[in-house]
């Protein structure tokens, strides 16, 4: 049968109003259906018609899911709140600033509009073997393409490869992950609540899949907890281009600081690997250190310890190592003379 | 009135020079602008194409009953129902042999993933692509290859079963009293050896038997004079054309006529190739192409592919719709070849360069055979002025999507092949940058190229130390390069670039009737592909013919709308071409209106002159105006009217100017100027950039780009393709590119976010443009092109400066990213793999 | 449900990847039915059947052989171990992900593969050189005797089949079902080394130059060896627990079974132990001693 991509192929839709109806739908559809939000990496799976649902729910009359609320002394954003509404809230912006900028590094403003924080940090990895159809493992085949010696893979993993070498492409993730914010997933057995961390799988645990949603679950929100807010915050994204891409690698962290020692920290790259990273072992390292550029080169160095190049990305060590000690002691800012 | 062109001697012109509002631009920017794709018939079909999953193959069969029997499919077409490739007959006569291994829009040997092998027309898309799915195809795998060199080792693949290179093709007997024919090149097979290879290990650029080569000077003296020799690879990457409009197209028959919407770079040109290869005569087409959204030299007569809708029309008695997606744009859109090359350049002391051996592999894609490999040996030679120059090329066939030109075609390839290392000379030498592009810059009738009988050719004229003198003062050069080169963790650099390509072609014809309400009716058979010379051109004719500008009308983009023959708009031909016939066009209304009041009022013509809308006897007196003599035209007929045409003017005209006859004043006139010279236009460009070196990421912070373009017809269309054709550029320094899976022989970049052209952030955050405005001596008005000569500049100057901020030991290929800045950094030492291509 | 999973391959031809891993259900579920419908033919309807003749053995032989009949020596009981050690983990690691356990399976499965392979190629040189070779394979007297068992059991006259050699007909077509599944996990299983990374060599799926098709294709038979395993696995554990096959199991454990069992069970001449053995280094004769 022969293969054309970049003509929708017919599917059921359905607009559910409420999120009791929508995980309804989703567990009576199971594997047949497609959660779509903003419909950013709905809309190329399935005019490429690689993905083909019979079932698609559309979460955009649900509004519920919508919209960022203050609790219990954080916030509450509901996961089909658009990347553009995460980034202009003046409550993220002045205590979360983290979240907002890593938000604003997404995509362009065009896909920030539409684009959702649910959608963000739930999209598939954008590898390019995966997403031109060919059948790798992550397609539910039997090798990896990206990982041979005459794939082009510089933007895939250094970290974490398990048969698959892609990496996650979200950028409000890690920030998330800094933040220690709780995913809130509605799943046919009730209410679930786990950490960011926790929300994302690796390939050794499913090739399939990015995060821990199965069929039948929905993530409906994303909780702040206070805890974090207004801590030291440092993001960065480093892409080919300035808008409209995806990371090359990006980094988010907190850090409490107090008598100029790191009291508390969080820190967290993506890109790296096909899950976030938190980098539970440099936040162990550099606790009780103070966050200059001498503590940030032993983290940037403990960072990628472990890590195991392909042919095209070594870059991504001293990237990620770079990275991770500019998330701790900050850059060196040009002063030209 | 324009800052940005210096005031001088040579502004004399009311409207010549000026900025003012296009006609098109309130529908562009409001959106009433009609694309091929906003077109809708009754009863209109839509079609899809299947396209061959394999880099080669061979379809053994092909199976679409399942396909037909759905309800809503109403054709197939195969390649089988193809007309066959055509010969064609240029303007001077001669026979172009058709090239029976070009493109012909379908095919049943795929040549690359992504080759159309049927299309399918059905009710809708949708019914289209489902019916694409039910249709069995036994390919036959065939060898591939997608990388030039691989091609070339020995027992290496062939892209096609006969051969992997072009070379020159064989001449028939010529027949007596008929110019030779143009023969298309024919296929070979060249394979080097393992010995040749020995220096790729090193990452040295092997240099086997070329297909192609001419020197001129005396190569070895010109070494052994030198006092530095450098021997530099460089690799430049492959690059989709990506117009934003895609090759869509719409055809419907009526009466025996094919109507055709779709998108070109000329209206009047696309008519004879689209008869060419529908099998049709010329007057049974019509073409209409209101807006065109960008062709940069792929859609230069328009694109083969819309014959598709065209037969399928055709079959089905109905119109049918093609609208080509981004990714079948991806593959059948074109794309500029990349090329892998090897510069030996000798220097004097002073900079001066004795001797420059130039090495070239072009990948040529599967299909005809593109000129880049030869434009790049002309242009680095006009641009450089070797004393002595050796040129040496392969155009190789690969698996990979047809090529064509792209804006500055060789040009861009050879430029930046050549300008990182007059940096890096420039910095063994102790030179300043600026100087030693100066000393070695063309002036004048700078000679360029092969001996054609003995004979270099030479340029009209050449104000590129102008433009790098006016450009370095306007860009702070000196200073700036003083300034220190790093600051925390942050690196800065600054680079120049020159660069030229060709600027004009000369031949074509003007056509417009002044009507007895006095207004100017001027037909334009130029593509309106967003340079606005489809407009811009016929400033000239307003005035020369003394008319307000607002009493204008232009007709353009639509085949039976009477217009005449025009270049096409590729290789910046247009703006001088065009500027030319609308020069000579204006001198017949001149001289006709002249004639027509001596006639009426008394006197000799040349006792009148025209100006404001009148034809007045000089020194004051009797005259009349435009209205009046126009009605006098249409009383007098004959070649007043166009009832009687000059005779040297194209057929294609002919035809719309006796449409048009007897409506007016009618001048028509063939642009028969002497031009002395081939036109060339120039730029000076430069770039500062700062690189942050822990991330590798880089911004461009100030651009320049100061350009010898002759006359400047219109400032803000100018400065638009300066600073967008130099974008252009810059996107195949930073980021544009190919990728392909050599195993597989397919691409996995094949969308925007994957081949990465420049986004609106990724362009300088100061960005300007100017022009030296000095007149080019050879054509009339004095105005030259511009669309093609800031690409090079563009790509070279971000290039240099990378270079001058990290140092000559970081990259050596482009584009330049992140990872190449930061891998290499850490080494020390350039980490990019050398010589794989696509990657 | 179809028996193979397919897929578009890049070039856009349709390929083989997998199994369907419903199958491993039809395995497993088969091995069980097995299992039920062995214990009931065993329980009710061949309690009369005889599997050999309960004829006495003359006792000079039966004097002649000693107290422990020497039947596994160490190296062979080793790699038996070994290889059922591996074969679980090799199950394990490969279906329980496939059952909804997930865990990151393919190190533990590789490593348990180069084991198994690495033991199988051990048992293939032991067995070929220091072992008596032809012992587990049937031979023209088994045949004869199932023939017989068969008659017998549909009712007609039949001589009575003679007692076993060292091993039990069904024991041999066992090693045989076993030794065919094995070989091909292990001929596939080593082929796709080469798509997986390890500490020893870059990953190279295309090393060996096959095609997409000819990798699917040895995916489904890795995939039907594999769970072809699983219905012998059952099937094998069932036969070690049955009680009045412990003698056997227990031989497989401590290496020796009784006289009596020896006796009672097994040919003397085509099963000779003891001091009737030929001299040892005969090709085709046995190498059993009784353990120190």
């Amino acid at each position: 049968m022969a293969v054309i991509h970049d003509v929708m192929p017919a599917f059921e839709l359905f607009q559910p109003p409420t999120v009791d109806d929508a995980v309804r739908l989703l567990g009576q559809y199971r594997e047949d259906a497609w959660v779509m939000a903003g419909g950013l990496d709905t809309f190329d799976w399935l005019k490429d018609r690689i993905k083909r649902p019979k079932v698609v729910v559309d979460l955009s009359q649900v509004r519920e899911l919508s919209g960022i609320r203050e609790a219990n002394g954080g916030l509450e954003i509901g996961a089909t709140t658009t990347l553009t509404e995460v980034v202009r809230h003046p409550v993220i912006r002045g205590k979360y600033g983290i979240l907002s900028t890593g938000a604003e590094a997404a995509a362009s403003p065009q896909i920030r509009n539409q684009g959702t924080i649910g959608g963000n940090v739930s999209q598939d990895t954008r590898c390019w073997y995966y997403r031109a159809g060919w059948p790798c493992y992550r397609a539910g085949g039997n090798t990896c393409f990206a990982d041979t010696p005459t794939a082009i893979n510089r933007e895939h993993a250094i970290l974490g490869a398990d048969r698959c070498v892609a990496v996650n492409p979200s950028d409000s993730a890690p920030a998330l992950i800094a933040l220690d914010a709780k995913f809130v997933i509605r799943t046919p057995k009730g209410e679930r609540v786990v950490d960011a961390e926790d929300y994302f799988i690796g390939p050794g645990t499913d090739i399939t899949r990015m995060n821990i949603l199965r069929p039948g679950d929905l993530l409906t929100a994303i909780r702040l907890p206070a805890d974090w807010a207004g801590a030291k915050f440092y993001f960065e994204k480093v892409r080919d281009r300035n808008v409209w891409d995806f990371p090359l690698m990006n980094v988010a962290s907190a850090m409490v600081i107090t008598g100029g020692k790191i009291e508390r920290i969080r820190l967290a790259v993506n890109a790296a690997a096909a899950r976030p990273l938190r980098l539970a072992a440099v936040e162990d390292a550099v606790r009780g250190k103070e966050p200059n550029a001498a503590t940030g080169e032993i983290a940037g160095r403990l960072a990628v310890q472990g890590a195991r190049p392909l042919r095209f990305n070594a870059y991504k060590i001293p990237l990620m190592r770079n990275l991770v000690k500019r998330a701790i002691g900050g850059v060196e800012q040009a002063a030209w003379a | 009135m324009s800052n940005n062109v210096p005031a001088n001697k040579y502004n004399k012109y009311k409207l010549i020079g000026k900025n003012y509002t296009t006609p098109d631009l309130y529908a562009k920017v409001t959106g009433r602008s009609k694309y091929a794709e906003d077109y809708r018939a009754d009863g209109m079909l839509f079609c899809k194409l299947l396209l061959s999953p394999m880099p080669h193959a061979r379809v053994r069969s092909i199976d679409a009953r399942a396909a037909l029997a759905m309800p809503g499919v109403k054709a197939i077409l195969t390649a089988d129902e193809l007309p066959p490739p055509a010969d064609s007959i240029n303007d001077n006569g001669t026979v172009i042999l058709a090239n029976k291994r070009g493109d012909r829009g379908l095919t049943r040997e795929p040549l690359y993933q992504g080759d159309p092998i049927l299309a399918v027309a059905a009710v809708d898309e949708v019914t289209a692509a489902d019916a694409i799915e039910k249709i069995r195809l036994d390919l036959e795998p065939l060898p591939f290859v997608v990388d030039p060199l691989v091609s070339l080792r020995p027992g290496g693949p062939n892209a096609r079963t006969d051969g992997n290179v072009w070379v020159r093709g064989a001449q028939p007997p010529a027949t007596p009293g008929r110019p030779p024919a143009v023969v298309p090149p024919d296929v070979a097979v060249l394979k080097w050896t393992e010995a040749d290879f020995a220096e790729a290990k090193e990452g040295r650029l092997p240099m086997g038997k070329a297909t192609d080569e001419w020197t001129v000077g005396d190569l070895e003296a010109g070494f052994k004079d030198a006092a530095l020799v450098m021997d530099e690879t460089f690799v430049t990457p492959n690059s989709s054309h990506q117009c934003l409009e895609t090759r869509t197209a719409m055809a419907y028959w009526q009466n025996g006529k094919v109507f055709v919407h779709s998108g070109a770079q000329s209206t009047a040109q696309a008519v004879p190739a689209i008869a060419r290869w529908l099998g049709i005569s010329p007057d049974n087409v019509v073409f209409i192409s209101e807006y065109t959204g960008g062709g940069f030299g792929s859609k230069i007569t328009g694109a083969i592919s819309l014959i598709i809708p065209a037969l399928l029309a055709k079959k089905t008695n109905m119109p049918v719709m093609m609208r080509i997606s981004r990714e079948e744009e991806h593959y059948i859109g074109r794309g500029r070849p990349g090329f892998h090359g090897r510069m030996k350049v000798g220097f004097s002391k002073e900079g001066r360069i004795t001797a420059l051996d130039m090495f070239v592999i072009c990948d040529n894609g599967p299909y005809d055979q593109v000129g880049d490999a030869a434009s790049s040996g002309r242009i680095v030679s006009l641009l450089y002025q070797p004393l002595a120059m050796r040129w040496r090329a392969v155009t190789v066939l690969t698996n990979t999507p047809p090529r064509s030109a792209q804006s500055s075609p060789g040009g861009m390839q050879g430029i930046a092949l050549m300008e990182p290392l007059m940096a890096k000379a420039a910095r063994k030498l102790g030179i300043d940058q600026v100087a030693i592009r100066r000393i070695n810059a063309p002036e004048g009738k700078a000679k360029f190229g092969p001996l054609i009988a003995g004979k270099q050719a030479y340029a009209t004229s050449a104000f590129l130390k102008e433009a790098l003198d006016r450009g370095s003062e306007m860009f702070k050069w000196d200073e700036r390069k003083a300034l220190p080169k790093r600051s925390g963790t942050t690196a800065r650099g600054v680079g120049v670039s020159s660069s030229c390509y060709v600027g004009g072609s000369i031949g074509f014809d003007g056509l417009f009737v002044i009507k007895p309400d006095g207004r100017l009716y001027i037909q334009s058979g130029i593509g309106n592909l967003g340079t606005e010379s489809v407009h811009d051109v016929h400033r000239v004719v307003a005035e020369l013919v003394g008319v307000p500008w607002e009493k204008c009308e232009i007709t353009w983009g639509n085949s039976a709308k009477n217009l005449p023959w025009a270049c096409p708009s590729g290789g910046s031909q247009t703006t001088h071409a065009m500027t030319r016939a609308a020069h000579a066009v204006a001198m017949d209304a001149r001289k006709k209106l002249q004639e027509i009041a001596a006639r009426d009022l008394g006197g000799k013509p040349d006792d009148y002159e025209v100006a404001n809308e009148r034809v007045v006897r000089k020194g004051g007196g009797p005259g009349m105006s435009l209205a009046q003599a126009a009605k006098r035209a249409i009383q007098l007929g004959g070649i007043y009217d166009g009832h009687e045409l000059p005779k040297d003017i194209n057929k294609f005209t002919v035809a719309s100017a006796t449409a048009l006859a007897g409506q007016g004043l009618l001048a028509v006139a063939k642009d028969s100027y002497p031009r002395d010279g081939v036109t060339h236009s120039y730029v000076a460009t430069f770039a500062e950039v700062e690189v942050d070196l822990e991330t590798g990421q880089y911004r461009i912070v100030d651009f320049l780009a100061y350009a010898d373009v002759g006359t400047v017809i219109h400032p803000n269309a100018l400065g638009g393709q300066i600073l967008g054709r130099s974008i252009l550029g810059i996107g195949h320094a930073i980021g544009q590119k190919w990728v392909y899976d050599q195993h597989y022989g397919l691409p996995v970049a094949k969308r925007f976010h994957h081949t990465k052209p420049p986004t609106i952030l990724d362009i300088p955050q100061k960005m300007q443009w100017a022009a030296v405005g000095i007149p080019d001596p050879e054509t009339p008005i004095g105005a030259r092109g511009i669309g093609e000569p800031p690409v090079g500049g563009g790509c070279a100057a971000i290039l240099n400066a990378l270079s001058d901020a990290l140092g000559d030991e970081v990259f050596r290929r482009a584009p330049v990213n992140a990872d190449t800045i930061l891998a290499s950094l850490e080494a020390g030492r350039p980490m990019q793999e050398p010589l794989t291509a696509h990657i | 449900m179809g028996l193979i999973q397919w897929a578009t391959s890049p070039w856009g031809r349709e390929v083989p990847i997998h199994i369907s891993f419903g199958l491993l259900w039809v395995s497993a579920i088969g091995g069980l039915l097995f299992l039920v419908v062995h214990a009931l033919y065993v329980g009710y309807w061949a309690k009369s059947a005889e599997a050999h003749s309960r004829e006495a053995v003359g006792t000079g032989i039966a004097s002649r052989v000693p107290e422990r009949v020497a039947r596994h020596s160490f190296g062979a009981r080793l790699f038996h171990g070994v290889m059922a050690l591996a074969m679980f983990a090799l199950l394990f690691t490969a279906f329980l992900p496939k059952m909804g356990v997930r865990f990151a399976w393919v190190t533990y499965h590789w490593i348990a593969g180069v084991v198994l392979t690495i033991s199988v190629i051990y048992h293939l040189f032991h067995a070929t050189f220091w072992l008596d070779f032809w012992s587990i394979w049937p031979d023209r007297v088994d045949i004869e005797d199932a023939a017989r068992r068969l008659r017998r059991a549909l009712g007609q006259a039949a001589p009575a089949p003679r007692k076993f050699g060292k091993y039990p007909l069904e024991n041999k077509l066992y090693h045989l079902a076993i030794l065919c599944a094995g070989l091909a996990v292990i001929g596939t299983g080593v082929l796709m080394m080469s798509r997986v990374r390890t500490p020893f060599f870059t990953r190279d799926p295309y090393l060996f130059g096959f095609s997409d098709a000819t990798w699917g294709w040895m995916y489904v038979l890795h995939g039907l060896a594999g769970i072809a395993l699983v219905a012998l696995i059952i099937a094998h554990v069932y036969f070690a627990l049955r009680p009045e096959k412990f003698f056997i199991t227990n031989s497989m454990i401590f290496g020796w079974m009784s006289r009596e069992k020896y006796l009672e069970h097994h040919d003397p001449q085509r099963w000779p132990v003891g001091e009737q053995a030929p001299e040892a280094g005969a090709a085709g004769g046995s190498k059993s001693r009784v353990p120190a």
